[in-house]
């Protein structure tokens, strides 16, 4: 029996002695061949859910279809304004009835097949057909499209358009590939798996683990200048902060969508420089006008423009800007977002609504709205009751609980009572189908093109894109307008002049307009384009510009990641400790037998 | 025989009940799964009516109820509702993932668990008693993500001696590949161990002193045994019942995978899979998740029940 126990110890101190040389080894080689790529390793905080063009929803579908998608004309990085892709340009007729695009020369697909107008007639068609909702609105009525030879397409519209100039945000598609799923449901298109895919772009999508990782190769057909990355690696973080970590240690070159309660102490560090996206999307408080259903029993005060703009002169906008997002928002005032910087309105300070809760209370005392039981709230005169609102805020949106909660305290200030109720999205939707609030916090997006962001305040939106069916002919005529004027600056009157429309009115109240953090190492490569704009997002975004520029900084080339994994010395170390425990554990036990029996 | 049979049919009678259970439950939960995509994909409401029409999430519950069933049993899970992937494939790519964390970090937690409950108990109050019972109490009531941040912080942060998150690299194989996730792993396996050796160890103390306590002992010792095989032949395997259940269940939860640990170091696991689509109410997913834990707790269950009648031959006299 005791050489046995022997036997085992000897046995187990040299498989520990074997596995920590080995480990030691392996530490100090650890680092992943770099085999001459040139790799770019992205870190990202949300997931890819689909990898298929016509599905896209979330925030990381559209960063990957857009590096690997041309469009008809792409959104140019300066201002996202129109400008040469697979067409060199479009002309219109004099009456804007038919554009004729023509497209570059030897346009290939990533499988080596021409690239052709047919492939973005056939596009157009499918969305047309199949009623794509993420692009059919840049088809207005319908048009139809002729390819008389490769590099000619016809856009032929039945009422005056600009839609060929907006530009379309529809990614082209090859007819090669797509043509066996015309005629399918939604659902089923929706469905189709494409990775590996074909496309036209610089990079196409040849990897994806869902939940983990996803990696791009470079297109060897892309038309357009060649780039100096090989492969672009993403990788999804859980973690906001483990993804911060993760770039100071090197293990990522850059990080997409930082906490802004991470970002101070990122800006100071060397090596790594951070970028604050102007914002695309802004924060909403949404009054309900009612009529959306029969659970629709909004506040009747609302109704009274008065008691609106009371509400708006009691907010401190920078303060929720400061406060729910650290800074790193400003406060907002027109419904088109900054980053549309050609069509945005930016009110003069002098004509603001001012913050002014003294104003505010005065203004509600004098429209009628007086506290008549001592509670603290104001009561209505015509109906006697109190006012109370019912305010759902969407716990998925950054910020929109804490502005809310800042919200309910400016409010009381007036003497108006809030019930703040944060949300799902899931359940945001159901408040919005049904209306049964009466304000709620939510976030707005919109595309470059004013259009679509102007349509849901329009009254024919109520139970469509509207938050509370605010319904005002005057605005109505304005959008319509707006919607069929061809010159871009005479049209720009007219979009600004809704955007003031909507400030005055309140149908609700734009609060602010935050920021996207992206942050990324200098020492690794350099030639970010900004788009849209010197504030825009580096990386996808509007366009993958970035990705064709990007140089690696040090000549030395391919990148070398930071090696994982301790040093040898803690592994072996380890496993000495281990042995050493085993061992004398074992021995131990052996001697008090030895000593008992 | 007849024991054993009326054991399994009634763990798939459970599972049954499980199932239906867990269908009515996502149905309850409120908002729609196609709706809740309206703003961020721009569907129409007519659009929203199509897609619930091709989803048949507008058949009578009972009808969908039915499909589900002839599914389950065909080997079917279905298909998201969001990715356009079967829950099959999805679940199976996170199963090995989330195998290798929760399961080598429940062995861990058990075996180190057992062995300071052991030991703590037989050299009561003793300072190894002590110490290790304050220490397994703070750790078990720390909360696993505070934990999981901290060590994130000094190892992979300050020290940088492991990656910050993820389940591996990428581009590497055989035994580098190996290496790298044993390096990814080792940060998230070692919070979950920490977190969990309390409970074990203060199970497996509480009931060793129990049958310290008890005739048969002092008369094994009195009979001249040492002390050392008295714990280990007469002590320990009596003591080991209680142990013997809570673990074998802890390892029939495994595949429920721990969604805190799985969120702090961004690793692709069960847990996080059922938080994300409890959040994209994707009831697909979501029934196949569920089926899939509770099928593994109850056929734990069933072993557990089997192998306890002989372990201990008194619950089969009875």
């Amino acid at each position: 029996m005791r050489r046995t126990a022997t036997r085992m110890t000897r046995l187990l101190a040299a498989v520990a002695v074997l596995l920590a040389t080995a480990s030691v080894a392996h530490a100090q080689s650890s680092t992943p061949s770099a085999g001459g790529d040139l790799v770019l390793r992205v870190g990202v905080v949300s997931d890819l859910i689909t990898d298929n063009p016509w599905a896209v929803s979330a925030g990381s579908d559209w960063a990957v279809v857009t590096a690997q998608y041309d469009m008809l004309l792409k959104f140019a990085s300066e201002d996202a304004s129109p400008a040469p892709s697979l067409a060199e340009g479009c002309e219109p007729s004099a009456d804007y009835l038919t554009w004729t695009c023509t497209l570059r020369d030897g346009l290939m697909w990533s499988d080596g097949t021409p690239l052709t107008s047919r492939d973005i007639a056939f596009t157009y068609r499918f969305v047309i057909d199949h009623k794509i909702p993420q692009y059919r609105s840049y088809f207005p009525s319908d048009p139809t499209f002729e390819t008389p030879d490769d590099r000619t397409l016809i856009w032929k519209a039945k009422k005056p358009t600009f839609a060929p100039d907006v530009p379309p945000w529809v990614y082209v598609v090859p007819e090669h590939v797509w043509a066996e799923h015309e005629g399918a449901d939604l659902k089923t298109i929706k469905g189709v798996p494409n990775t590996p895919s074909v496309a036209s772009g610089p990079f196409t999508l040849t990897e994806w683990t869902r939940g983990r990782s996803w990696t791009m190769e470079r297109n060897p057909y892309y038309w357009g200048d060649r780039p100096a990355l090989d492969r672009i690696e993403f990788r999804l973080y859980t973690n906001n902060e483990a993804m911060v970590q993760a770039l100071r240690n090197g293990e990522i070159d850059f990080a997409d969508g930082i906490k802004p309660s991470l970002v101070g102490p990122l800006e100071g560090t060397p090596d790594i420089e951070v970028q604050h996206v102007v914002s695309d999307w802004w924060l909403n408080l949404a009054f309900n006008f009612g009529g959306q259903g029969d659970q629709a029993d909004p506040l009747p005060a609302l109704q009274d423009i008065r008691v609106r703009r009371a509400i708006a002169m009691a907010i401190d906008k920078q303060e929720i800007a400061d406060v729910a997002y650290q800074g790193t928002a400003t406060p907002g005032d027109t419904v088109i977002r900054p980053a549309s910087a050609f069509w945005h309105l930016d009110i003069p300070t002098d004509q603001e609504l001012p913050y002014d809760p003294d104003a505010a209370a005065a203004q509600l005392h004098d429209a009628g709205y007086v506290d008549t039981d001592g509670d603290g709230i104001r009561e209505d005169p015509e109906t006697g009751d109190p006012l109370r609102l019912r305010m759902p805020a969407s716990e998925d949106t950054t910020g929109a609980v804490e502005a809310g909660q800042l919200i309910v305290g400016y409010l009381r200030t007036i003497g108006i009572g809030v019930r703040l109720e944060p949300a799902s999205d899931a359940k945001m939707n159901d408040f919005w189908g049904s209306g049964d609030f009466d304000a709620y916090l939510w976030y707005w997006s919109g595309d470059p093109d004013p259009n679509y962001q102007l349509s849901i305040f329009t009254s024919g939106q109520c139970g469509g894109w509207s938050d509370g069916c605010w319904a005002d002919p005057a605005y109505d005529a304005l959008y319509q307008q707006q919607r069929t004027m061809m010159d871009r600056d005479e049209r720009l009157q007219v979009v600004q002049e809704a955007q003031r429309y909507l400030y005055d009115h309140l149908p609700g109240v734009v609060l602010v307009y935050p920021g996207w953090l992206q942050a990324y190492r200098t020492d690794r490569f350099t030639g970010y384009v900004p788009a849209p704009g010197p504030d825009g997002y580096l990386l996808p975004g509007y366009n993958y510009d970035s990705y064709v520029e990007l140089r690696p900084v040090t000549t030395a080339g391919g990148s070398t990641p930071a090696p994982v994994g301790p040093p040898g010395w803690v592994w072996a170390s380890l496993l000495g400790i281990l042995v050493v425990f085993l061992f004398a554990w074992l021995r131990h036990d052996r001697w008090r037998i030895s000593m008992e029996a | 025989m007849g024991y054993v049979v009326r054991k399994v049919l009634v763990a798939l009678g459970t599972l049954l009940f499980v199932l239906t259970f867990n269908f009515v439950l996502f149905r309850v939960m409120p908002g729609d799964p196609v709706a809740l995509l309206a703003r961020s994909e721009r569907l129409t409401d007519e659009d929203v009516a199509a897609l619930q029409e091709s989803y048949g999430l507008n058949e009578p519950m009972l009808q969908q109820y039915g499909i589900y069933l002839r599914q389950v049993l065909s080997g079917d899970l279905g298909v998201s509702l969001r990715s356009p992937q079967t829950v099959g494939s999805m679940i199976g790519e996170r199963v090995w993932p989330t195998v290798l964390l929760v399961g080598l970090g429940t062995l861990f937690a058990t075996m180190i668990g057992l062995a300071i409950g052991i030991k703590g108990a037989w050299r009561r109050r003793s300072r190894f008693d002590r110490s290790t019972l304050l220490g397994g109490l703070v750790l078990y009531s720390m909360p696993e993500g505070w934990l999981g941040m901290l060590l994130l912080l000094v190892f992979a942060g300050t020290l940088g001696w492991f990656p910050a998150g993820g389940y591996e690299t990428g581009g590497l194989t055989g035994v580098d590949r190996v290496v790298d996730i044993a390096n990814h792993l080792f940060l998230p396996v070692l919070t979950l161990t920490l977190g969990y050796v309390g409970e074990y160890a203060l199970v497996m103390r509480s009931s060793l002193i129990e049958v310290m306590d008890e005739p048969f002992i002092e008369t094994a010792h009195a009979k001249g045994v040492p002390d050392t095989w008295v714990r280990r032949r007469h002590a320990v395997p009596n003591a080991l019942l209680p142990s013997f259940t809570l673990i074998l269940l802890s390892f029939g939860f495994v595949l429920g995978g721990s969604i805190i640990v799985e969120s702090v170091y961004s690793w692709p696991g069960l847990g996080l899979l059922t938080y994300d689509a409890i959040r994209q109410l994707d009831y697909p997913v979501l029934q196949g998740v569920f089926l899939v834990t509770s099928a593994a707790v109850i056929a734990v269950n069933l072993i557990a029940d089997l192998t306890y009648g002989y372990l201990d031959p008194r619950i089969r006299e009875a």
